[in-house]
């Protein structure tokens, strides 16, 4: 069964901002695009970096450190360096609060 | 330019590194279906270099996780990984590639990704070999972590980006360090006199002696470890020297080719050299550079890889050009810092934040009022945005810069051309 955590107020974030979160000690990276939340796995594939410090631009977020961009949505590499997906959180909507499952 | 059908057609890349297996990866991302054999003299897979100064030398790294082309990859992607080997010899008219071992095989289409090899000081000779190191390689990595395991005192020859950087790995492994550079400031070639002077007291802080201005006369060995007799007088003794005396591009193969030279192997915007069948990236190639608005030779992990990902676009019929501001990056005592343009063309530094306290970044103006380039300090975000507006032919206000509570991308700018 789907556990969701808590992770944040459903107005803490604007489109196309990201923030950083720890959700049973599990980095997340929180974005809104459109209107609608994304998680991902608040680690690059590549490296030792926070997607939650990375850029948003065009669906993307572009790592820090070397400027790898890994779909927002999907989690999908969608250039170098990175290869390997970045693991995708579902997220929903329960009234004013966003909340994220970590197993699935 | 061939007129057999891809399928049919034999691509060739000669070394193992970083830009060899970006070009390998891409041709087949492209789609290119002949056979692909990637040469390279390394007993390794291709792996990324910068964590060899880093987290590698210092013990927290795997060879796992700086690998870029592994077994399981290339065979998946049907890449012939020759590995171990050395080309020396192409035979352009007949077009051939053969190596040390008298393998051979007949290319179509040619990438020399060669890179470069440290620069050695003559008058070594007598010293013994244990106690010198260089690094470009992950073997050189493991010997020289096996030294520091063991050593008190390490002396870094040249305050170069390397030099610095093992000295910092080494002082966090709780070895003292002596940094010995001829140049009177740290990172002169590439840096600012701001940028170098923040260093500089950056690595005092963290205990290692920094002797600017300081050339060498000789090195000898002693009964446990070397002695470096300095120009000035005086001498240092040590367990260990480490060479970060820089790189000579691998031009060996291409020279005796023929091919077009000018410290490194000429190419164009798409990686082409001088011979159309043959292209060139990375370390050992020279670009045609728009913002620099000059040819520039790069050492920098993103050149590796974005230079040789156009070069196999281009040979699969790609018309995307090669045409990145230059981008590096540094990690010493936690801090990254990040550069972009040719800051060290420069001549005066406007900071938003404080950089030499550890935040912030400096742009660098020329005397026209043109950004030359900037570094930041822990400011990735801000350089980021600032690379989109350089892209753009335009850069912030100066005076506007230091006004760091106002996003980069908020504060008003103009096109990069000269005031004057
Ligand atoms: C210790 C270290 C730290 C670094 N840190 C950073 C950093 O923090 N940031 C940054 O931007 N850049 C950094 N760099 C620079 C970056 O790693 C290089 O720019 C990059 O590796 C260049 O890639 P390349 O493929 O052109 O050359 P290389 O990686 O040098 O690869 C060339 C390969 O070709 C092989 N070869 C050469 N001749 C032949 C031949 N005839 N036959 C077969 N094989 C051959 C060589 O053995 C080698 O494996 C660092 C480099 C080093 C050494
Ligand atoms: S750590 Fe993210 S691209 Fe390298």
């Amino acid at each position: 069964m789907t556990e969701w955590h808590d992770a944040a107020a459903a107005d803490a974030l604007s489109d196309d901002e990201v923030m950083g979160l720890s959700i049973a000690g599990v980095p997340v990276a929180l974005f809104r695009q459109e209107g609608a939340f994304f998680a991902l796995h608040d680690l690059c594939s590549h490296g030792a970096a926070r997607l939650s410090d990375g850029f948003v631009e065009n669906g993307c977020v572009e790592c820090p450190l070397h400027q790898g961009l890994v779909d927002i949505r999907s989690g999908a590499p969608c250039s170098a360096p990175i290869t390997e997906p970045v693991r995708s959180y579902p997220v929903r909507v329960v009234g004013d609060r966003i909340e994220i499952a970590l197993n699935r | 330019m061939t007129a057999m059908p891809e399928s049919e057609a034999t691509y060739v890349v000669v070394g193992g590194g970083q830009a060899a297996a970006w070009i390998a990866r891409t041709l087949r991302a492209e789609g290119f279906a002949g056979r692909l054999v990637l040469i390279g003299e390394e007993p390794h897979w291709p792996y990324e270099r910068p964590a060899l100064s880093k987290e590698f030398l210092r013990g927290t790294g795997s060879v796992e996780a700086i690998t870029l082309l592994g077994a399981a990859q290339a065979g998946e992607a049907g890449i012939e990984c020759w590995l171990g080997q050395r080309v020396t010899a192409v035979d352009r008219v007949a077009r051939v590639v053969t190596t040390a071992g008298g393998r051979s095989v007949a290319y179509d289409t040619l990438f020399l990704a060669t890179g470069g090899r440290a620069r050695r000081l003559p008058g070594l000779d007598t010293v013994p070999a244990e106690r010198v190191h260089t690094l470009r390689t992950l073997t050189e990595s493991e010997r020289l972590r096996g030294a520091l395991g063991g050593a008190k005192h390490l002396l870094v020859l040249g305050g170069g980006w390397i030099g610095l950087e093992v000295a910092a790995t080494a002082r966090a492994l709780g070895v003292a360090v002596t940094v010995v550079e001829a140049a009177p400031r740290l990172c002169a070639r590439t840096m600012p006199p701001v940028v170098s002077g923040w260093l500089h007291a950056l690595h005092e802080a963290n205990g290692v002696r920094v002797l600017t201005g300081t050339g060498v006369a000789g090195v000898t060995g002693t009964a446990d470890g070397i002695a470096v007799t300095l120009a000035g007088g005086g001498r240092l003794e040590a367990d260990h020297l480490l060479l970060g005396i820089g790189i000579e591009p691998e031009v060996g193969l291409a020279a005796a080719m023929g091919l077009a030279l000018d410290d490194g192997i000429l190419v164009d915007a798409q990686g082409r050299t001088s011979d159309p069948r043959i292209f060139a990236a990375g370390d050992v190639a020279r670009h045609p550079n728009a913002f620099a608005g000059a040819s520039l030779r790069l050492e920098s992990w993103a050149n590796a890889q974005n230079q040789a990902i156009i070069a196999a676009k281009a040979a699969t019929g790609g018309t995307a050009v090669y045409a990145d501001i230059p981008w590096f990056w540094s990690d010493q005592y936690g801090v990254t810092v990040q550069m972009l343009g040719l800051p060290g063309l420069g001549t005066r530094a406007v900071a938003r934040g404080t950089p030499e306290a550890g935040s912030g970044c400096w742009l660098m103006l020329d005397d026209t009022g043109i950004v030359a380039g900037a570094v930041a300090v822990n400011a990735a975000r801000d350089l980021r945005v600032l690379r989109k507006l350089l892209e753009d032919g335009r850069a912030p206000l100066p005076d506007a810069w230091t006004d760091s509570a106002t996003p980069v991308q908020r504060l008003p700018s103009r096109p990069n051309v000269g005031m004057d």
